[in-house]
């Protein structure tokens, strides 16, 4: 749709939560695992892995449904390495996201190469094919609202998805004692243990759920938001998302309102950016002078201010980040 | 007593308690270095690349000739700083995953003052002024993060790691605006003139002077961590702060130390691949922080063994250049995946290998010692 | 209704428990009594599905069963109250116990189950606010709701792993008729412990365990104490006293004690805020030790102990008031914990997380006070010759068992890891010494030994602060003894006060 058609406010909500929504799918999975105490730095990397994969599927078969499913699944498999390294060999967390890290932007690049080659031997494009790509579905009746109707009732159908998950895990951590197993787990995995419950098992339930997440963030941002992939496509979101749990203190409403704070930011930069060439607001085309590096480095000053500022003596899950069983000796 | 409980990410000190251990340092590192190009290889063997072909042709690559031979030292260099960058922070227990942004802002500094910003008659003092500017613009910037930690408590690990991003766009954005080259509208400096290279030791190779500086500075390191109070006592800090506050040492003045030691590293390693080896800057500078960290790992934080790591990666980025160029073409991007399940090969096989090995030596009774405190 | 035959346990080549066997009659009171590491834990753990028998087998209401999880053992009725608390800190009272008394997902059964918590609570007379996060509660609180969520998910056996651990003498004696109530209710209870009083006091038959195996298994009134003591540790063994150790008469001391010498740590009118909440973790506290003497602090944990040590440690700045050194010219001396010159040696608490480097060699960590000093060190490189020299002595003085001066710490048995701290710590004699639960987790011999050496100290003229939980072994080596409650510190007229007293101001009914 053309922004012109728009005015500015409704134009820059709707790009927000457009952007914002890779941030709260990829955000739940994060605060999920986070809760049972695993931190999973290597959210980046599974959000690429997502990209690759629902795009080159997606291409490949020419069905969008496949794409995403191959998302999440392919996810929630690296996923299962993070959890196999950490959860079960007790590895450190923090190295071995970053290590997902390395390894998805590897594999993705090498699978992007592959495809890349094998639809240049059959002489196909490697854009995606007609209908292999989401478009926005309008809800409805509920569209035509004004300015609630563009912004929130006419997203890609993995909007309305994020925003039933986040409520329907909201409600489980809040209500449920799913909820109570999962917040306990962060906080004392030894009563776990006393009650019965296998923290082990929890916590890689926890982990896949997250990298399932995180894949289906990545397939949003391929083949929903642009029909496009490159090697850097995820560039730092990930991260973002792991400032955003902390900026969130662990919760689902903070994290939601952090991930739009964030979505409006980047919104804001890409709209910026893309004013130095096609400018319809005065607004806009006054800033073009400053550097749009500028505007794509704001989402990650922002989050750094906004941990300086928020962050301060909020515990979190207490046991985040360490293993469990704990050692008692180990050289 | 929720007044001393901070944020749970910095209370993460010790952790790398199982990666110092020297237990099986070397044939650990070969094993798990075999172990992953093997699983690569076949991997890729299921795509339909031939393995012994991409083998014969990376080690053709790699070591076959004095131009590849110092190609792969010269990519060693910079991981070999990178990678004691991380090694040094990481034995103190400082994560600092930011070598990245600090390697990009020491390149940065240095480029600019010896393209724009400081242009003398003779070269030693560029050089040398360039070098050092660009190592403690590392620092500094890795200070930044510690800053954040110690005053604002944000975790060093989330910091660094935006920090790497704001750097990038930093570089980028004077790329393309005080520091570009004419003629093109890409972020891309101006070409150092070739009086300020750092000097080929041997003529017609990437062999500059930086390389034997660095591993030099290797054995240093392995010296300081070694044999020097400053080395027990970082090693202390890094495997459990308590008993180094008890024992009197300022635990986050030794930390900021470590950190700032750090930066500087990565800082230097970008400064000598700009002057050494690339001689201009673009946007996209490499990915040498965060091999670093792979690097750091493989050789389990130990300044020697980082060294041969960084050797080995060095050989499987340039080999692997070769591998490209030829009739394979094997996209690059293959040495990410054998980096990153080196990593994570290494955490697994200590895990299970070690742990197994460890956990049964600790069940036999200490020696005619044990009263019958300590159960198992 | 439960039945225990011929349980036994190794753990690699050691035998935790070799062949145990155990009845338990329903609506009795059965204590185990043993030393640590008498295999009393490995026994719990096993009939709470924590750790499976090697070989023997369990009947339980006349049926041959395997508990293989904790889950299957709450479905027996087994509920159990671990020596450390399993609960969490963050959550509800109603949310810990619906976490363990609760099956399945999705409900967490809040009515149904606070009908279950109030029936136990109105038998045990106590009226607990169900909504309050368990990190609010005080640690007497706390067991308690251990208790109710050990009745809530048993309801046939309740096992207790040494429940008076924490908890005050006056708690203590809360605790008993409460589970005399639980026990005529109509259930088993199994009382573990190694304090001999409250065994006696409680429990109609014992068992005695001394290195995983069954010494005694009968009545309780069939043994006075003495008996008891014997069978648990195989031989007598006092614990140390002030009264063995003063110098002999006649003998003038070598130093001034008491009044006339000035004091060597004092605090004046220290308090501490926390920094969240305003509260005071510590207000006005007085407090002085003299050359010579042992002052004890005694107090139920979490009653400021931690603030107060690391006050006097530099750690944490008081609001208001002094930390003071010495004599008035050390004074300027406000943080001896960063100027590992100064004359305190300590003795924390968590010998594990603040005292030693596990990974680290034992020479290592004999050092770590002394690592930069002027023959240990020359312009920063470390001489390791001296090392050797100087941590083979401290071995030797201190009777550390380990294999060599290289092995790791962590391979060390707890005692010996103690020994560790207590060499590093005393062996440099420091004019002020402090130490917190220096027992805590050691069999009797290691308590003695780390007891014997703080008095040995004290005849050395150093100025002891004690601060430890365990009011027996405090009273036994104090000269002096103040009260910690509520971050509160007040002086006693011990030797003069009697224990009950003392007791009564550690809850602050006094």
């Amino acid at each position: 749709m053309n922004p012109a058609h728009e005015n500015v406010l409704t134009f820059l909500a709707r790009q927000t939560v457009s952007a914002a929504t890779p941030l709260i799918l990829a955000g739940i999975g994060e605060l999920v695992s986070e809760l049972t105490g695993v931190i999973d730095i290597g959210i980046e990397g599974l959000m690429l892995t997502g990209c690759i994969a629902a795009y080159t599927i997606a291409g490949a078969t020419g069905h969008g449904s496949l794409g995403l499913a191959t998302a999440i699944l392919a996810g929630m498999a690296v996923a299962a390495l993070f959890a196999a390294t950490t959860i079960s060999g007790r590895a450190d967390q923090i190295v071995s996201g970053t290590a997902l890290n390395l390894l998805a932007l590897g594999l993705s690049g090498t699978i992007w190469s592959l495809y890349q080659n094998w639809r240049e031997n059959h002489d196909l494009s490697t854009a995606l094919p007609h209908g292999a790509g989401y478009s926005r579905q309008a809800v409805g009746a509920l569209a035509r609202l004004p300015f609630f109707g563009p912004v929130f009732f006419d997203q890609y159908g993995l909007f309305y998805a994020a925003v039933l998950l986040a409520a329907l895990v909201w409600v489980i951590i809040r209500f449920t004692r799913l909820g109570l197993i999962l917040r306990a787990l962060g906080d004392s995995p030894q009563t776990c243990q006393a009650c019965g419950i296998a923290v082990r098992t929890w916590r890689w339930l926890a982990v896949l759920f997250a990298g399932g997440c995180a894949g289906a963030a990545g397939a949003y941002l391929s083949i929903m938001r642009t029909h496009a992939f490159a090697t850097d496509m995820t560039g730092g979101q990930g991260f973002v998302v792991l400032a955003l749990v902390i900026f969130g203190r662990w919760s689902m409403g903070g994290l939601i309102l952090g991930c739009l704070f964030f979505g409006a930011i980047n919104s804001l930069q890409q709209t910026l950016q893309t004013a130095r060439y096609t400018s319809h607001y005065a607004v806009l085309h006054a800033l073009q002078s400053v550097p749009f590096e500028v505007f794509q480095m704001l989402p990650y000053v922002a989050a750094l201010a906004a941990l300086a500022v928020l962050s301060r003596n909020h515990p979190g899950p207490r046991q985040l980040g360490r293993p469990w069983p704990e050692y008692t000796y180990l050289s | 007593m929720t007044t001393f409980h901070s944020s749970p990410l910095q209370r993460h000190a010790g952790r790398f308690s199982r990666l110092i251990s020297t237990v099986a340092l070397i044939p650990l590192a070969i094993g798990t270095c075999g172990l992953a190009l093997g699983l690569v290889l076949s991997g890729l063997a299921l795509v339909g690349y031939p393995p012994l072909a991409i083998m014969s042709r990376w080690v053709d690559g790699s070591i076959g000739g004095i131009y590849p031979l110092t190609n792969s030292l010269a990519d060693a260099c910079p991981l070999l700083l990178t990678g004691l960058a991380a090694g040094i922070a990481f034995r103190g227990g400082v994560l600092n995953i930011g070598a990245q942004g600090q390697f990009l802002l020491g390149a940065l500094v240095a480029v600019g003052l010896s393209t724009r910003w400081l242009i003398f008659h003779s070269a030693p003092p560029v050089i040398i002024l360039a070098i050092l500017a660009g190592t403690f613009a590392g620092g500094l910037w890795a200070l930044l993060a510690s800053i954040l930690e110690r005053y604002r408590s944000v975790p060093i690990v989330l910091s660094t790691i935006l920090l790497n991003f704001v750097a990038l766009y930093v570089v980028r954005a004077i790329l393309q605006g005080p520091l570009q080259a004419g003629g093109t509208p890409a972020p891309q400096s101006p070409q150092i003139a070739p009086a300020y290279w750092l000097p080929e030791l041997i003529p017609f190779t990437s062999f500059h002077l930086g390389i034997p500086i660095a591993f030099v500075l290797a054995v240093l390191f392995y010296a300081l961590n070694q044999r020097t109070t400053f080395g027990f006592e970082s090693l202390v800090v890094g495997l459990n702060p308590g008993a180094a506050r008890l024992a009197g040492i300022g635990v986050s003045r030794k930390q900021f130390l470590l950190m700032f030691m750090s930066g500087c590293c990565a800082g230097f390693g970008g400064a000598l691949q700009v002057l050494g080896v690339t001689h201009f800057m673009t946007g996209s500078f490499g990915n040498y922080g965060y091999a670093g960290i792979a690097v750091a790992l493989l050789g389990r934080l130990n300044p020697l063994g980082i060294a041969g790591a960084a050797l080995f990666f060095g050989m499987l980025d340039t080999g692997a250049l070769r591998v490209e160029e030829s009739s394979l073409a094997l996209p690059h991007a293959v040495v990410n995946v054998v980096k990153a399940v080196v990593i994570l090969l290494m955490l697994l096989l200590s895990a299970y290998l070690l742990g197994r090995k460890l956990r049964t030596r600790q069940v036999d009774p200490p020696p005619a010692n044990d009263q019958g405190s300590d159960k198992p | 209704m439960l039945q225990l035959t011929n349980i036994s346990k190794h753990f690699g080549p050691v035998a935790a428990l070799d062949n145990v066997t155990l009845s338990l009659r329903q609506g009795a009171i059965h204590g185990i009594l043993g030393e640590n590491g008498a295999g009393k834990s490995t026994l719990m753990n096993i009939l709470f599905g924590l750790a499976r028998p090697d070989t023997g087998k369990i009947e339980f209401d006349g049926r041959r069963v395997r508990i293989a999880s904790p889950v299957i053992a709450q479905r027996l009725g087994i509920g159990m109250v671990h020596q450390h608390f399993k609960l969490v800190e963050s959550l509800t009272v109603l949310e810990n116990i619906s976490l363990a008394a609760v099956r399945g997902l999705w409900s967490p059964g809040r009515r149904e189950l606070i009908g279950r918590i109030r029936i136990w609570t109105d038998r045990l007379h106590w009226n607990p606010d169900l909504e309050k996060p368990v990190a609010d509660l005080s640690v007497g609180q706390r067991q308690r709701v251990e208790i109710v969520k050990a009745l809530c998910t048993g309801g046939k056996l309740l096992i207790l792993d040494e429940p008076t651990a924490v908890l005050a003498p006056q708690e203590v004696a809360e605790l008993i008729p409460a589970l005399r109530a639980v026990a005529a209710a109509g259930m088993a209870v199994l009382f573990i412990s190694h304090k001999l009083a409250e065994v006696q006091k409680l429990c109609d038959r014992i068992t005695i365990l001394r290195k995983g195996r069954v010494v005694y298994t009968g009545s309780i009134r069939e043994l006075d104490a003495g008996q008891i003591a014997e069978k648990m540790i195989g031989a007598r063994l006092k614990i140390p006293h002030l009264a063995d150790h003063q110098e002999p008469p006649g003998e003038a001391p070598r130093w001034d004690r008491g009044e006339l010498s000035p004091p060597r740590l004092e605090l004046r009118n220290v308090s501490v805020r926390s920094s969240h909440q305003g509260a005071w973790l510590l207000f006005n506290v007085n407090l002085s030790v003299r050359s010579g003497e042992i002052h004890g602090i005694a107090g139920v944990d979490g009653n400021g102990q931690d603030c107060l040590v690391r006050c006097i440690l530099g750690q944490i700045e008081p609001v208001d008031g002094n930390v003071i050194f010495g004599d008035s010219s050390d004074s300027h001396r406000k943080t001896p914990g960063i100027n590992p010159r100064s004359p305190l040696g300590c003795i924390p608490e968590d010998r594990q997380r603040e005292a030693l480097v596990l990974p680290l060699s034992v020479q290592a960590n004999l050092m770590l006070k002394r690592y930069h000093t002027s023959p240990f060190s020359w312009m920063g490189l470390c001489r390791f010759g001296r090392w050797r020299q100087r941590s083979a002595e401290l071995i030797r003085q201190f009777d550390i068992r380990c294999p060599d001066a290289q092995t790791p710490v962590g391979m060390l048995s707890g005692g010996n890891q103690q020994k560790v701290v207590v060499a590093r710590e005393l062996g440099e004699k420091p004019r002020i010494i402090l130490a917190v639960n220096p027992t805590r987790g050691l069999d009797v011999g290691a308590s003695a030994f780390v007891m014997k050496q703080l008095l040995a100290a004290r005849r050395d003229g150093a100025a002891i602060l004690l601060v430890h939980s365990d009011l027996d072994e405090l009273l036994a080596i104090s000269d002096r003894v103040s009260v910690l409650y509520n971050g509160q510190l007040q002086e006693t007229s011990w030797p003069d006060a009697s224990r009950e007293q003392i007791g009564k101001m550690m809850l602050g009914v006094a």
